[in-house]
């Protein structure tokens, strides 16, 4: 019992950090253009096939994920510079200007799902992890926690110090807090606005990247837009991301490895079905309880 | 119901029908099913309007909603073997107390988190179906609405039958949306909508306002949803997929979510994108992975064209184009006359 107890601890840890790394996206992009980018997930999915053609070019897994991370930081700058830009001149007044972005970004997730499934769909794209995912040996027991594991755990707690460190200590984090809050202020303090946000989608598009591969590696290597891994970055980042408050990096990554957990549990201990719903019930039951999420400032949610 | 007014635009309703039943016994068997499509789907895109367009929340679940509906129907009609009509009724019914539920929740929600509320909904609730054993798993459970009454006639085709009911249904539906859009609720969340705090100060409490938006759309996403499975014959939980809540999104953002009056528009697109999409497949040789992704395809990219261009749909943007064309026509016919008497 205990034994499970471990295991269910461990699996669920590192599925969480994957989803904290996916939220910690969310949260660059919207503190640096107050916009909830739906679209993420499938930044994260066209990212991984990014590293996955590095991956049967270069046959190594550490030339993939730069290329992953490149490709995703480059794409999600090109859609802030032409995209986002153009939404906003467009639609910043009207009965629909304050829903206009989410929209948006549901369409852009839409358009990314289908040209990824037309290019690489119905091919078995396998992306192989650099370490093995064998359990490490406990006694005689096999755990589940295996070298791959403890790689993905440790990357993303040092690319959530380095992203803090960024924000927090740096002047381009200055920038881009400033940004967001406030954007006129910003500019008449001579903060490039504009390159600002530019720099936080590429930044979110960099990370999403990172998570989308360890998510292929920690599954059965396998990704495509209609896979259970892709549903769940879809929905568990946003939902981590609200559960860390919106506004925090650290936030969004505790929010993560919560939500990693109670999934872990749930699949374990009450029933596999509820699988897709537990995030949902899990989502309620934070905005009911604590709707400025657990580190967040106490002002409601009607942003 | 509250104090409908202008309930006299159902002598229109009423011709309206008359001019489908009229097409109905004209076309062949595939127009009518399209037909009977186009229904299910005004319906629901009518609800997706209501919700966002009149009370301004987005929902991203309404294809959880459907699926309430679909199955509650199902289940009333196998389980306890009620006739058609009481199993629609219970449709509505069982998605307006889902609908209320999630309202609840969204009341205290807005714009972003609303909508990825409902999205964490759509992606979870339709695997509920395999967590108990009544729902039927993934094969799901057959839907079966009967054969016409013999009083049709002979040669009355079973998808005349599913066109005459989901027809009548929709009519009956959009007379009901438009009239509630036009009483008290309907000005009330428009209210809330334009300015909150504004709405509150004249007493409107825009809390329950929006509960009650959500509830009476979700009742109608829920018998849209019992149609459908209808027309499929089958309920299960991949005919209620996320790119369901994706398509009515986009049908009703083409409709212009400000105005009932083009849900027509997003409807026929909806129904027509499968079509058009397989003469482009036929035309450009197609692989396996373009037939099948093609109409998603074509479906997101619409609704970014329409976000971009026309973000409150055609007939509004036609409507503001006429109104500017008449207000210019006017101010020149007052300004040619003193111009004359100036000089």
């Amino acid at each position: 019992m205990m034994f499970q107890l471990i295991n269910t601890f461990l699996i669920g840890i590192t599925a969480g950090s994957i989803y904290a790394l996916m939220a910690m996206a969310i949260v660059l992009v919207w503190r640096s253009t107050r916009v909830i980018n739906f679209a993420q997930a499938g930044m994260a999915l066209l990212s991984t096939y990014f590293g996955y053609e590095a991956m049967v070019h270069m046959n190594s897994f550490w030339i993939a994920l730069p290329v992953a991370m490149l490709g995703g930081a480059l794409f999600a700058a090109i859609i802030e510079l032409v995209f986002m830009r153009l939404l906003v001149k467009r639609s910043s007044s009207g009965h629909i200007a304050s829903v206009a972005p989410i929209i948006a970004t549901l369409g852009l997730l839409g358009v990314i799902r289908a040209v990824t499934a037309i290019i690489w769909g119905g091919q078995d794209v396998r992306i192989i992890g650099p370490v093995s995912n064998f359990g490490y040996t406990l006694g005689s027991e096999v755990l589940v926690f295996s070298p791959l594991k403890l790689l993905i755990l440790l990357t993303v707690v040092v690319l959530v110090l380095l992203l803090t460190i960024l924000f927090q200590k740096t002047n381009i984090g200055l920038a881009l807090r400033a940004s967001a809050f406030s954007p006129e202020i910003a500019r008449l303090s001579g903060v490039k606005v504009d390159l600002v946000r530019t720099l936080g989608w590429a930044l979110a598009g960099s990370a999403g990247a990172v998570a989308g591969m360890f998510q292929t590696v920690n599954g059965n290597g396998t990704f495509s837009p209609d896979s259970i891994e892709f549903s769940l970055l879809l929905v568990s980042g946003f939902i981590a991301a609200v559960i860390g408050g919106l506004e925090s990096l650290v936030g969004a990554a505790i929010g993560g490895l919560l939500l990693g957990l109670v999934i872990s549990f749930v699949l374990m201990y009450v029933s596999s079905s509820l699988f897709f719903i537990a995030p949902f019930i899990v989502l309620l039951i934070v905005l009911f309880i604590r709707p400025q999420g657990i580190i967040g400032v106490k002002a409601d949610r009607r942003a | 119901m509250h104090k409908l007014k202008n309930s006299n635009n159902m002598g229109l309703f009423i011709f309206f029908g008359f001019i489908l039943f009229l097409i109905s016994n004209r076309v062949d068997e595939l127009r009518v099913y399209q037909g009977a499509s186009i229904a299910v789907f005004v319906i629901a895109i009518a609800s997706i309007i209501l919700l966002t367009g009149y009370s301004g929340q987005v929902s991203l679940g309404h294809g959880a909603l459907m699926a309430i509906g679909a199955y509650s129907a199902t289940l009333a009609r196998n389980e306890l073997h009620l006739p058609i009509v009481l199993s629609f009724f219970i449709a509505v019914l069982a998605a307006a107390i889902g609908g209320a539920l999630l309202g609840a929740a969204a009341a205290r929600l807005s714009g972003p988190y609303l909508a990825g509320t409902t999205l964490a909904l759509a992606v979870g609730l339709p695997s509920l179906a395999n967590q108990f054993s009544i729902l039927g798993g993934e094969q799901g459970l057959t839907f079966d609405v009967g054969f016409p009454p013999m009083s049709l006639g002979e040669s009355f085709t079973q998808y005349k039958w599913y066109f005459w009911i989901s027809g009548l249904a929709a009519l009956i539906s959009m007379w009901l949306l438009s009239n509630i859009l036009r009483s008290r609720y309907g000005r009330n969340w428009r209210a809330g909508r334009s300015n909150e705090v504004a709405a509150q100060l004249s007493g409107i409490h825009t809390g329950r306002s929006k509960i009650l938006a959500f509830t009476i759309s979700a009742g109608i996403a829920g018998l849209a949803g019992a149609l459908l499975s209808m027309t499929i014959g089958t309920v299960s939980p991949s005919a209620f997929p996320l790119a369901l809540s994706f398509s009515l999104l986009t049908g009703a953002v083409l409709s212009g979510v400000t105005t009932l009056s083009g849900v027509m528009i997003g409807a026929v697109t909806l129904v027509a994108i499968p079509e058009i999409a397989d003469v482009v497949t036929n035309h450009i040789g197609s692989s396996e992975n373009i037939t099948t992704n093609l109409p998603g395809f074509m479906v997101s990219t619409l609704l970014i064209i329409a976000v971009l261009f026309v973000p409150n749909g055609p007939v509004e943007a036609h409507r503001v184009r006429s109104m500017k064309k008449l207000a210019k026509k006017k101010v020149n016919a007052l300004t040619k006359p003193s111009m004359e008497g100036n000089t």
